[in-house]
């Protein structure tokens, strides 16, 4: 493990980024802000509705920012060819997997702290919510980017990658309870969605929130998922092919 | 010193990219050449364990490839061919970042890395972005980065590819500078012939061809190349060109034939054994 490595990585490369490119950072807030939007009008300004879209709004930043990390990990490996640079270092897999990872949770602070100031001013979030819902997020970020590279791993060419992140960005935030109640949904159809990382992670987040009974059960599915994925894109990351 | 056994590598398909290679490499800088394909990328990344090999192994400075990996990359670093840098960031923290990779302190990385910049005359764009750097600079980047690491052992594939024949000069000067163990990939003879002691010819997964500079220009000594299109005498044609391998004192004789004569180096071991540069 290179801590100093990771911690300089994330730093660089989800920090910088924001200030160099920040059209990335608009681009990766504006479904969740449009969705706020969607869903302040049509229901007619109820702070109820809008607090659901709000709490769901910071899973939706990182989880569609670390997906699209399939994209990154594509292109280093098969396009730039960066990944081969580091592989033939003392860095393991892990630690090039941690350091874009947590890129990813650096650049979606932007997001995150934007949301926490509107759910704060809003009362959806407070003081005491605030450390179980970064470790949601810490969470949602490994097991998601570990979806991403376990599918950065299974592309040949770089040309897909950008349709499928796409695809799955909306999949994985707008299907899932990420905007709206998880108890409009029949409990068994919540279990069935929970084969994306976001659905425990939305799950999690309204019951801290206090909008809708805690299931400690998604904790539990949340956790083994980051397990399995983190396991299987180590697997899959073709670190020495 | 880099002992190989028998390194196989066979890809999809049932391509063998090499086929059972055996050879050590004792001088300071080799140079592998051959054809686009030949397989000097993918023998230069099973060394620098990027790849498994399919069978066989190698010892690196007498560790092995396989069973000592971690020891190996401590000891080694490697500038893939087609690497580029991350357009969004500044050289300086890419290079950095590597070297932190490597093991150097965050301080230590970037001291080392503005040197290394300064003696490729980089260092007025050591913050600039990437993307904002001409395709050579960038390449001198990762130049940079090998010469910062300071690794007793360097795989530099390609390392000059797309520059420009100032910059070519001043990476040559920078790689001659170097105490470090050097296995290089070119396309480029002159390359070769300037910076390796030693030589080794790859076409087809085989070596063709291996040996000191010297020794191997030497089964040359006392020729000359003569070159015609169209010519009627060869020894080797090549699209329309003949050439042939003639003594000195025949070399006014095929003047008057319509030839043009040409000093002996390293394309013509390329040429006599069968193998064509491509470049």
């Amino acid at each position: 493990m290179n801590p100093k490595f990771i911690l300089y990585f994330a730093w660089y490369y989800g920090f910088f980024v924001i200030l160099r490119g920040p059209s990335y950072l608009v681009a990766s807030l504006s479904l969740p802000l449009a969705l706020l939007f969607i869903v302040t009008i049509f229901a007619h300004g109820s702070l109820l509705a809008i607090s659901f879209a709000i709490a769901g709004g910071p899973i939706a930043i990182v989880a569609a920012n670390s997906i699209n990390g399939a994209a990154d990990a594509a292109f280093f490996r098969i396009q730039i060819r960066i990944q081969d640079l580091y592989v033939a270092t003392n860095i393991t897999s892990q630690d090039y997997m941690f350091a874009l990872s947590l890129s990813y949770l650096v650049f979606s602070l932007p997001g995150i702290v934007l949301y926490g100031v509107l759910g704060a001013y809003l009362k959806v979030f407070s003081l005491g919510s605030a450390l179980p819902i970064i470790g949601v997020l810490v969470l949602l970020t490994l097991t998601v980017s570990n979806l991403a590279f376990i599918i950065a791993g299974l592309l040949k060419h770089i040309r897909n990658v950008w349709g499928i992140t796409a695809i799955l960005s909306i999949i994985m935030t707008v299907l899932p309870p990420t905007f709206y109640p998880y108890t409009d949904l029949p409990m068994n159809l919540i279990y069935v969605l929970s084969i994306s990382p976001v659905t425990p992670a939305a799950v999690l987040v309204q019951g801290i929130v206090g909008k809708e009974p805690l299931l400690y059960s998604m904790l539990l599915i949340l956790l083994l998922e980051t397990v399995i994925l983190t396991l299987l894109g180590r697997k899959f990351i073709r670190w020495r092919e | 010193m880099i002992e190989i056994q028998g390194i196989t590598k066979k890809y999809d398909r049932r391509i063998y990219a090499l086929n059972g290679i055996n050879a050590s490499l004792k001088e300071r800088v080799t140079t592998l050449i051959g054809r686009n394909g030949a397989g000097k990328t993918t023998l230069i990344r099973i060394l620098s364990t990027q790849l498994f090999p399919t069978s066989g192994t190698a010892t690196i400075e007498g560790l092995d490839i396989l069973r000592e990996t971690k020891r190996v990359r401590n000891i080694i670093s490697s500038i893939p061919q087609e690497s580029q840098l991350i357009g969004i960031l500044s050289p300086l923290e890419q290079m950095q970042l590597y070297l932190m990779a490597r093991g150097f302190s965050a301080q230590q990385a970037r001291e080392e890395s503005k040197d290394a910049l300064d003696q490729l005359e980089l260092y007025d764009f050591r913050n600039a972005p990437s993307d904002t750097l001409s395709g050579g600079m960038k390449r001198k980047v990762f130049v940079a980065m090998a010469l910062a690491a300071k690794s007793p052992v360097i795989f530099l594939d390609e390392p000059t590819t797309g520059l420009d024949p100032l910059s070519r000069i001043e990476v040559w000067s920078s790689i001659k500078r170097l105490t470090s163990k050097i296995i290089l990939t070119t396309h480029y003879m002159e390359e070769a012939q300037e910076l390796s002691n030693e030589v080794m010819v790859i076409d087809q997964g085989n070596i063709i061809t291996h040996g000191p500079v010297g020794s191997l220009l030497s089964t040359f000594d006392g020729k000359m190349r003569a070159e015609k299109l169209d010519g009627d005498e060869f020894d080797i044609k090549i699209a329309n060109v003949a050439i042939k391998y003639i003594e000195k004192d025949r070399v006014d004789e095929f003047i008057k034939k319509g030839y043009d004569i040409k000093r002996i180096n390293l394309d013509d071991i390329f040429l006599s054994k069968g193998v064509m540069l491509e470049s």
